[in-house]
């Protein structure tokens, strides 16, 4: 019986392998079909890595970036960045500012959700509501705190109604959760988080967890001639080694990889690797409440022992620049950091900090981070190294996503290295999260005057004085360091050579409207 | 053989209360919540507080669990917490994915191994034999991932090939899914196959020395009836007992492997649900997964007697 079992183990084998080895030859791929002759049409069906699971789709809950690089897609809001970064209108044609504190959007006419229903005031103000209602917990209810009643006025007319003035309210609007949705869709499925119903250039087909999320074309999208893409597919890799080998194969279309493949792809040539200067810094987080990161002083040793230079060169290969509390890809907005004092990285003036501050011979303490994020790792085994220098001896605890994301909730450790998105107004930064009430602030730091002049920032409407204050705003962080800003990194996407018509924006790493497939 | 069958299956019971116990607190004792890992830095305390009321965070403990065992009672085994979406039929469509693997790694194991094995026991300190406990070795101790992203890499590199993107099930098209499944199976295959060959050896080399061997062959036998009717249907037992081993360990879940691979699985299932601390998911999967584990060493168990009629169960 054993004999038998063995031969039909055999040719089991045998079978196998003829199976794979032809396979070998042939051109598949998951869906995309090869084109094969010359004169066919390509497929306009783009194909992305994605590297993480979405978590789920509702625009209104769910800040997660594998998620909003897909229902940003699906959805359209009030306004939108051009790619100079200012607003424009989307679901909005205009708008006008009776006062500082109203603001009267006009309504694109015709607009029909992907169910086919027209879109209407009635829908942008049921929206805003549900952002701001309690039971939703959305992450951006305090984007639009300050929005005090919401009328429609007409059918394509609906009006905003302030607190107090806001400079921000513009700005927050372009986020991809502030989308406009379907009543009847979030009636009909209690939330969003497994549908998408939006008005924006592509339709959701499907999604298969943790395997693929399928859009396609929205044939009835206003604006005339876009999409391109008849399809996009959001494939979810979260291997990295994986996303390379598919780019590299052309099994993908695009994927965004990290600053070492990027290198190692640019010497593909069917592969074009695009950069951008991202919106998000690295940072060091103090727990000023505790000894002896109470001490202004030791924190200004610390900066001062700091060569954020070497961070950027050996943690991002380079392509990071030296940032403050605002990236400098805020434009205008961020203040030159690169001369500040306290980036001098002057050992001798730290060593004199710490002695003042009571601690001649250093100190040791623990930095933490979070073991899911290698650039994170590096950055706080370069900063041991540096701190080394002046006596401040750092052990590095390593620690899980789930369990970091609970220790900077709940400032418990008393140094946290990390990344933060400096979000597409100054306020974000410097209010959010500094502000003594700032939901963000969870270090323990408060200063009167800064809470004073980061409050008058957001009701500022004259640009030039608002600049001002926000100038001020951050040197007074940076001398006062209850974080120490490092650097702000390129983010790298590569794409195929047969995509066209891409390219990525701080704003928005991701714009897709305009690409089509040769 | 029916009684010890049945008694087995109630030993269930006590089992998996255990497992969900355990697995239930240990998850309320480690840092983080759903709530705070899904607003992330957007946190304010009002919106977590709200979320953590909607998943019934904020009752106490004790009621909580008493919730989802009543619920798990009636075969609902709730919803994810991250989602929303219903768990069970999730878990069962993860598991066929990597049940198909963990077959295909065995049966790919089985045609490296047991052959091998045979032939390094019959040819004992032979050159062949040396080989074979060489590669055998490396296979036990070359961590899978390693060989994985390995293989990736160079199939990419120098033979412009990887594996299509986005699974596909096997009745929807068999071709493409063994293209999938068939570097994900290799790689498992290969590192089962070390310790299996190695167990394989040290088995048929003990049974070959028993008194009933050299009977068998002083009847006149043929060398190959000697092999494999009667020394391998002997020396089966260790082998099929670590083979088991290796089954139950990869049913549940091959979490790294599936993570290379993209593989939509089991072991993903989990590792995400840990990673956003989805506490229902977690809980339901690792019921599960507890639930297969035993059921696999039921049916190693009884597949004993079928191979050594001396051991009967009462």
């Amino acid at each position: 019986m054993i004999k038998k079992g063995f031969k039909l183990t055999f040719i089991f084998a045998l079978l196998a392998s003829v199976l794979i080895a032809c396979s070998g030859n042939k051109e598949t791929s998951g869906d995309g079909k090869d084109t094969g002759g010359d004169n066919k049409q390509v497929e306009q069906v783009l194909k992305i890595a994605n590297d993480q699971e979405p978590a789920g789709l509702d625009p209104h809950k769910t800040p997660a970036h594998s998620s909003v690089r897909i229902y940003s897609q699906v959805y359209s809001g009030l306004v939108r960045f051009d790619e100079k970064m200012e607003v424009v209108g989307d679901l909005a044609t205009d708008w006008e500012q009776p006062d500082d504190k109203t603001y009267i959007f006009n309504l694109r006419e015709g607009v029909k959700f992907h169910n086919g229903r027209e879109m209407t005031a009635e829908d942008v103000k049921y929206s805003f509501e549900r952002i701001k209602a309690e039971e939703t917990a959305s992450h951006i209810a305090s984007y639009f705190a300050n929005v005090e009643s919401i009328e429609v006025l007409g059918d394509y007319q609906v009006k905003f109604n302030l607190g107090t003035p806001d400079a921000t309210f513009l700005t927050n609007l372009t986020n991809s959760s502030a989308a406009v949705v379907a009543k009847e869709v979030v009636e009909e499925n209690g939330d969003l988080q497994q549908v998408a119903v939006g008005t924006g250039p592509f339709k959701f087909k499907e999604w298969v967890p943790d395997n693929k999320v399928v859009l396609e074309k929205n044939e009835d999208y206003y604006e005339e001639g876009l999409p391109k893409l008849d399809e996009v597919v959001y494939y979810t890799m979260k291997d990295e080694a994986a996303r390379m080998s598919a780019i590299r194969t052309g099994e993908v279309d695009l994927t965004t990889v990290n600053p070492k493949s990027a290198s190692l792809l640019k010497k593909e040539k069917n592969i074009d690797v695009k950069d951008y200067q991202s919106l998000e810094y690295s940072y060091v987080g103090f727990n000023v409440e505790k000894e002896p990161l109470n001490n202004q002083k030791v924190r200004q040793a610390l900066s001062l022992a700091t060569n954020r230079k070497a961070i950027a060169d050996v943690v991002w290969n380079g392509d990071a620049v030296v940032s403050g509390p605002v990236a400098p890809s805020m434009g205008d907005w961020a203040i030159d950091v690169t001369k500040h004092e306290l980036y001098s990285n002057d050992i001798e003036k730290a060593k004199k900090l710490l002695d003042e501050a009571g601690y001649p011979d250093g100190f040791d303490i623990t930095i933490t981070t979070a073991s899911t994020y290698p650039d994170m790792v590096d950055t706080a085994q370069i900063l041991q190294q540096q701190w080394k220098e002046i006596g401040v001896n750092a052990e590095i605890k390593q620690i899980e996503w789930g369990e970091y994301i609970d220790t900077w909730l709940y400032t418990s450790a008393d140094v946290l290295v990390g990344r933060n998105g400096s979000g597409t107004d100054p306020d974000r930064a410097l209010q959010y999260f500094f502000h003594s009430k700032g939901s963000a602030n969870v270090w323990g730091f408060s200063d009167a005057e800064y809470d004073k002049l980061v409050e008058s920032g957001e009701t500022m409407l004259d640009k030039g004085k608002r600049k001002e204050i926000y100038n001020e705003a951050q040197e007074k962080l940076i001398d006062q360091s209850p974080n120490l800003f490092l650097v702000s990194p390129m983010k790298y996407v590569a794409v195929r050579d047969s995509v066209q018509g891409f390219t990525p924006y701080p704003h928005n790493g991701e714009y897709i409207l305009e690409v089509s497939k040769k | 053989m029916y009684a010890y069958i049945l008694r087995r299956l109630l030993m269930l019971i006590p089992v998996l209360f255990g497992v969900s116990v355990v697995i239930f607190f240990t998850l309320r004792i480690i840092p983080g919540d759903v709530a705070a890992t899904i607003l992330g830095t957007d946190a304010t305390p009002e919106a977590l507080a709200q979320l953590r009321k909607d998943f019934g965070l904020d009752l106490p403990i004790y009621e909580q669990y008493l919730q989802w065992m009543g619920g798990v009672m009636t075969g609902d085994f709730g919803e994810s917490m991250r989602t929303g979406k219903e768990i069970l039929p999730d878990i069962s469509s993860r598991f066929a994915i990597t049940f198909e693997l963990t077959m295909l790694s065995a049966f790919i194991s089985w045609i490296i191994a047991i052959p091998l094995g045979i032939i390094a026991g019959i040819k004992r300190n032979s050159k062949t034999d040396f080989g074979v406990r060489v590669v055998s070795l490396l296979g036990v101790s070359i961590p899978n991932f390693a060989l994985a992203t390995v293989l990736i890499l160079v199939l990419a590199l120098f033979f412009s090939y990887s594996p299509p993107v986005g699974y596909v099930g096997f009745f929807e098209d068999p071709i493409t899914n063994l293209q999938i499944l068939f570097l994900p199976a290799l790689v498992l295959g290969t590192s089962m196959a070390g310790a299996v060959t190695r167990m394989t050896r040290s088995s048929i080399l003990e049974i070959l020395r028993l008194d009933f061997i050299r009977t068998i062959r002083a009847k006149g036998a043929k060398e190959r009836v000697v092999i494999f009717q009667h020394a391998l249907r002997n020396a089966m037992i260790p082998i099929l007992t670590i083979i088991g081993m290796q089954i139950g360990v990869l049913l549940g879940g091959t979490v790294i492997i599936e993570q290379i691979f993209s593989l939509p699985g089991l072991g993903q299932l989990v590792l995400t649900g840990i990673n956003q601390r989805d506490f229902t998911v977690v809980q339901g999967s690792v019921l599960f997964i507890a639930f297969v584990f035993v059921m696999i060493n039921l049916i190693v168990d009884i597949l004993y007697s079928y191979l050594d009629p001396r051991i009967t169960y009462k």
